[in-house]
């Protein structure tokens, strides 16, 4: 029995308009004024200010709704039931592991609550190649200010757990610049959870800020429900399809053979996040007529170190990340060599051992030593670079999304560069030995011997260890017809009643964790909105 | 249900059609052929992290199938569809042979025998052997150390009670 409030229930009982799974079948036919597809970063922060703003709106979320009473850190639960395809969805070679949230909030309620704003190269650059004029830093201070003081963003002011801490300890000991990470929460007790969902409420999520505040403004939410496609006429769309969804994410028999029910709304807005986005459209037949649909969808590559200490780690305790460096983004230019922000990931059982390489006696003296184990992880900057072109989304047989994602020499090279950085991070902190999760690597003892062997690895997929957190692209924004599939202000190129409000929309990858980047970019996007729908105004404060 | 490429290769490097006679998974659950597949790859990827009694071992390894049930109904169908495939293949005898190197029945192979086939898997040059290994390690993984009483070989105390 929990001793925290749940917010969710007390909603519920305040009388929510909540359907689909436990919460009763959803009608054939609704009708309202704005129709959002996914409760996550993009969708909450659209849903909040519409429904301010006098607009009737319904979202619809595949995901269950689950709430703090759920959250037991465990993850046996949390990866089923929280997580796209049991937070085991791969890209189409089986190379990437990707992390992504399926549930009320989407990732936001299972994210680890690193904040940071669009780096300003990631804007010039959106400036110069995608003629996005109105993104630069000032014009979208304010938003992102709103987002920040909304969601309690603040630097993490309690001493970082060891994990974090040897990354701050080794950058130091070789004159890199670390820092601390600001986080989106609020009376944190500091478990280190997150990735579980929160059990205290404390982590300032899509679940517990904007949701709870549209649905007390009478917004609908409809959960287990998946949006199939959007009915499109004259160059509009003109309804939308959605049906009940298994826990499982299967479509429902009844779903399957065309009992669905429609939705028609003045405006649709799609924020289904990267993947899922496109796939509604990809379903949905839409106007695709330079063929830039799915495409250019980016991942942060992430490669991964492991260290063991002498003094124990416990990566699993503790707030997850709260140091970084951006030291390699900056060793070269943005349109050079792939740069690498390097954060330290919390470690629970079930994924520390999937991603320990190898089997039998020698994986399990790793595995002993899980609490003296430290990981660092790098996200490798994708998307400024021809040779780093993303991935693309197509459908299945069945309509689910795969993402066809090739890692290049280009990104592969980085990847090495990477594993040398983080490795040598490691020993410079102290550790006793380094494994760069790699299938031909074993565990090396002195940097030199390291720094060899991570040379001398065939850097290629599959045998290096790939995952990512971070699904980017695949919708993309620019201020020209034939270069994105949105427009700056994100409604659809060649669908005047239908936005984009999730990270689908950009052009890049952002270089930085993106959560803070896809709640004030879709701030202004969605405020801009609210003016055109209805003329009023609206806030996040 | 579509064959997969490696069942494909399989059954061409076999000499003609081989006889499926023994799904992977039945409703999103474990076949026998498919339990026997598991449980041997379980007792080789988990070698060290077991119980060493022998009967410990067999109800460590009863409970790790039962978590591989639980995890595999959690995944989507067509995920569902390649693990089953990929288990249909393995569990024959030429599919065990020809990917994972085994020449006997799963139950009867050394450990040693199995681990070194799952080595040539690991590091094969042919991306479909990398990926089954890495399906087998992964959910091997995943579903044995989801139970809190596997926690203690990690030194895993477990998470706080609030």
């Amino acid at each position: 029995m929990t001793q925290f409030p749940d917010p969710i229930h007390a909603g519920l009982s305040r009388g929510w308009k909540v359907l689909g799974g436990r919460y009763g079948a959803i009608p054939e036919k609704i009708s309202c004024d704005v129709a959002i597809v996914g409760s996550g970063a993009g969708g909450g922060i659209t849903a909040e200010l519409l429904a301010k703003a006098g607009l009737q709106v319904v979202i619809i979320e595949e995901g269950p709704l689950k709430s703090s009473t759920d959250f037991q850190q465990k993850e046996s639960q949390a990866y089923p039931q929280l997580y796209q395809e049991s937070a085991a969805r791969k890209t189409q070679d089986k190379a990437i592991n990707i992390l992504q949230g399926r549930c009320v909030g989407g990732s936001t309620t299972v994210n680890w609550t690193s904040s940071f704003r669009t780096p300003g190269e990631t804007l010039q650059f959106w400036q110069q190649k995608f003629f996005l004029k109105d993104y630069d830093a000032d014009r979208l201070a304010p938003y992102f200010a709103q987002a920040e003081q909304r969601l309690n963003m603040l630097p993490w002011l309690a001493p970082p757990n060891e994990n974090n801490d040897l990354l701050r300890r080794g950058a130091a000991r070789l004159g890199i610049k670390a820092a601390v990470i600001s986080r989106n929460v609020k009376g944190c007790w500091n478990l280190g959870s997150c990735g579980m969902g929160c059990p205290t409420n404390a982590k300032q999520s899509m679940l517990v800020t904007t949701i709870p505040v549209a649905l007390d403004l009478g917004a609908s939410l409809l959960t287990e429900t998946r949006v199939h496609n959007f009915e499109i006429g004259n160059g509009r769309v003109t309804g939308l399809r959605c049906g009940p969804v298994q826990p499982n994410g299967a479509m429902d028999s009844a779903s399957a053979t065309g009992e669905s029910t429609l939705i028609t709304a003045r405006h649709y807005v799609l924020a289904g996040g990267a993947i899922n986005s496109p796939a509604v459209l990809l379903r949905s037949g839409a106007p695709d007529p330079y063929q830039l649909l799915g495409r250019r969808t980016f991942l942060h590559p992430v490669v991964l170190s492991a260290g063991v200490f002498e003094q124990p780690v416990e990566a699993w305790s503790g707030a997850p990340q709260s140091i970084y460096t951006d030291h390699f983004l900056h060793t070269q230019p943005v349109t050079g060599s792939i740069g690498y922000k390097l954060e330290a990931p919390p470690l629970h059982p079930v994924i520390f051992a999937s991603l320990v390489p190898g089997i039998g006696k020698n994986q399990h003296a790793l595995l002993q030593d899980f609490p003296s184990s430290h990981a660092l992880l790098a996200l490798l900057r994708d998307g400024f670079h021809a040779q780093a072109p993303g991935g693309r989304v197509h459908l299945r047989g069945d309509g689910s999304p795969v993402l066809d994602y090739p890692l290049t020499d280009y990104v592969m090279d980085g990847a090495r560069r990477a594993l040398l950085s983080m490795a040598e991070i490691q020993f410079a902190a102290g550790a006793r030995q380094v494994l760069p999760l790699h299938e031909m690597a074993t565990p090396y003892t002195r940097w030199a011997q390291a720094q060899t062997a991570i040379h001398a690895l065939p850097m290629k997929p599959m045998l290096t260890k790939v995952v990512s957190a971070h699904v980017m692209g695949g919708c993309g924004m620019a201020g020209h017809e034939k270069q994105g599939v949105t427009r700056p202000d994100g409604v659809h190129w060649q669908l005047d009643n239908l936005s984009v409000h999730d990270g689908s929309i950009f052009p890049t990858s952002i270089g930085a964790n993106p959560q803070l980047s896809i709640y004030g970019i879709v701030n202004r996007l969605a405020q801009d909105l609210c003016g055109r729908l209805n003329g009023r105004g609206t806030s996040l404060i | 249900m579509k064959i997969g490429v490696l069942s494909a290769a399989v059954i061409a490097m076999a000499g003609g059609a081989a006889l499926w006679v023994q799904a992977g998974l039945r409703n999103g659950q474990l076949t026998l052929a498919g339990r026997g597949v598991f449980r041997a790859v379980g007792r080789t990827v988990l070698d060290g992290s077991l119980p060493i009694d022998g009967q410990a071992q067999q109800r460590a390894l009863d409970g790790f199938l039962d978590r591989v049930d639980a995890l595999i109904r959690a995944l989507p169908p067509h995920a569902q569809d390649e693990l089953s495939q990929l288990l249909a293949t393995l569990a024959s005898a030429p599919g065990r042979y020809l990917v994972a190197g085994v020449s006997t029945d799963w139950a009867d192979a050394s450990t040693a025998d199995l681990a070194q086939g799952l080595q040539g898997m690991r590091i094969s040059g042919l991306a479909l052997k990398q990926q089954a290994y890495a399906a087998l390690h992964d959910i091997t993984a995943a579903a044995y150390f989801s139970d809190a009483a596997t926690w203690p070989v990690l030194g895993y105390p477990g998470p706080l009670q609030i």
